[in-house]
């Protein structure tokens, strides 16, 4: 048997752990990968668990504490829609292919199929989100960043499934969000990057990055970071040089190596010169 | 577990599919259902050809494997002319000039159903972001988003 359709989540665990059947969430990136033509039936390499019916895994909620819990099945139309999701990766499910992708495609599919080129994983790291994997043996908590370890390289156990995404809330005063595409609707991230900023009397008291397609995986460095973490907003101009040039060295992109490195280094020298100006809170993009 | 068999509902009509689960949506449709409205254009989810409404959403049946249908309340566009607003959209295509070679139009009428379903007097952006999805590489575009307007004219005058 090719492909099995599990009604709860503990009858897919049994699934997983048996059969090594890879779960297909939305197949907005399975079934294109195994499309063989008109009229014939995609072929997979590997059983398929098709994981649809699962319940435990849809849904949007918010804990006691803030947190905020995304069920892996959770689709982008679902998380572009809905405001208590953080903007950053709003933002970033709005912008998704086009409407009936966003229907379809999943936050754990986007995530478990780990493309250095998938919109939801990079403001995820931004947040320090984390992902619950379930198994039938045990459950295990690992940040979206552990998680993804290169180009479609997860640290995925075959007998494991995405349950959920877990984030809890940030504080901050300032975001960005850009993502460059070639067309409004339907691109494919050419580059992206997400920015979080916290100012409090007049001291940046956090500052993150994070870079979607400039290398195997999204870039972040906290080593970077700390360059800016704890200075006066009027000392920020001084460092703008040194942190770009810090942030440029995590970068790897593999085509238009030029472009990425200059553009991000734009958008980021762009965003902390308003800031250094004493920028209003807010969503800049 | 659910084996091979899947039950949903197509243009209103409760029907069984028996095979495997893996199979397209869209061959489902075209081959077993003799739905040919339903149109092969990329076969990746990204054109729109093969739009067809799941559980009143928009989606692609071309990326859509048989076994995540059961259940499921599919409608074509077989179906959706039959209805009210159906057939208001397609009259307003015709009358508005929306159709050349009409390969993307079930996929288009479609999408503007989604859309005109649950808004009315909706802004040019909103209906532009609702066929975003819907690639038509004869006319242009502006053609069809009038004769959206036209349909949701007409539907709020009736």
């Amino acid at each position: 048997m090719n492909c099995y359709i599990p009604e709860n989540l503990t009858e897919a665990l049994e699934i997983r752990k048996k059969t090594h059947a890879v779960p297909m969430a939305g197949g907005t990136d399975l079934m294109v990968q195994a499309k063989k033509g008109i009229g014939i039936n995609p072929a997979f390499k590997t059983p398929i668990m098709i994981i649809s019916y699962l319940s435990e895994l849809k849904g949007i909620k918010v804990e006691d504490d803030g947190t905020l819990v995304i069920g892996s099945l959770a689709t982008s139309s679902e998380i572009a829609d809905d405001e208590r999701v953080f903007y950053p990766i709003r933002k970033a499910a709005s912008l998704m292919g086009a409407v009936s992708l966003r229907n379809t495609a999943t936050i754990g599919g986007n995530i478990a199929n780990a493309s250095p080129k998938g919109d939801l994983p990079q403001p995820l790291i931004l947040l320090d989100a984390e992902l619950v994997l379930s198994s039938i043996d045990r459950e295990r908590m690992i940040k979206v960043d552990d998680f993804i370890i290169g180009a479609k390289k997860t640290v995925l156990q075959d007998d494991e499934i995405i349950k959920e995404v877990r984030i809890k809330p940030v504080k901050a005063t300032h975001y960005f969000y850009h993502k460059i595409g070639t067309r409004k609707a339907n691109a494919i991230s050419k580059l992206s990057l997400s920015i979080l900023a916290d100012v409090e009397d007049g001291i940046l008291k956090d500052f993150r990055a994070s870079s979607g397609a400039s290398g195997d995986k999204v870039k972040r460095s906290r080593d970077a970071e700390m360059i800016l973490i704890g200075k006066p907003i009027s000392e920020i101009a001084s460092h703008i040089d040194e942190f770009t040039s810090a942030w440029d060295r995590i970068l790897s992109p593999h085509a238009m190596p030029q472009y990425r490195r200059e553009s991000t280094r734009r958008m980021l020298s762009d965003f902390l010169i308003k800031l250094s100006e004493g920028a209003e809170p807010g969503i800049y993009e | 577990m659910l084996d091979n068999k899947i039950s949903f509902t197509l243009n209103g009509k409760m029907v069984e599919f028996i095979g495997d689960p893996l199979r397209r949506l869209i061959d489902t449709l075209r081959e077993d259902f003799n739905l040919i409205g339903v149109k092969e254009g990329c076969g990746e989810g990204e054109c729109g050809a093969c739009s067809v409404i799941k559980d009143g959403k928009l989606v692609t049946s071309c990326i859509i494997p048989m076994g995540a249908v059961n259940g499921a309340d599919i409608w074509t566009i077989e179906g959706i002319r039959e209805t009210e607003l159906g057939k208001i959209i397609i009259e307003a295509f015709a009358d508005g000039g929306a159709v050349q070679c009409g390969f993307c139009i079930p996929g288009m009428v479609l999408a503007s159903y989604v859309l005109l379903k649950d808004k009315e007097n909706p802004s040019e952006l909103e209906i532009r972001e609702a066929i975003s999805g819907n690639i038509c590489r004869c006319t242009g575009y502006d053609l069809i988003v009038e004769s959206i307007r036209l349909a949701d004219e007409r539907r709020r005058n009736a």
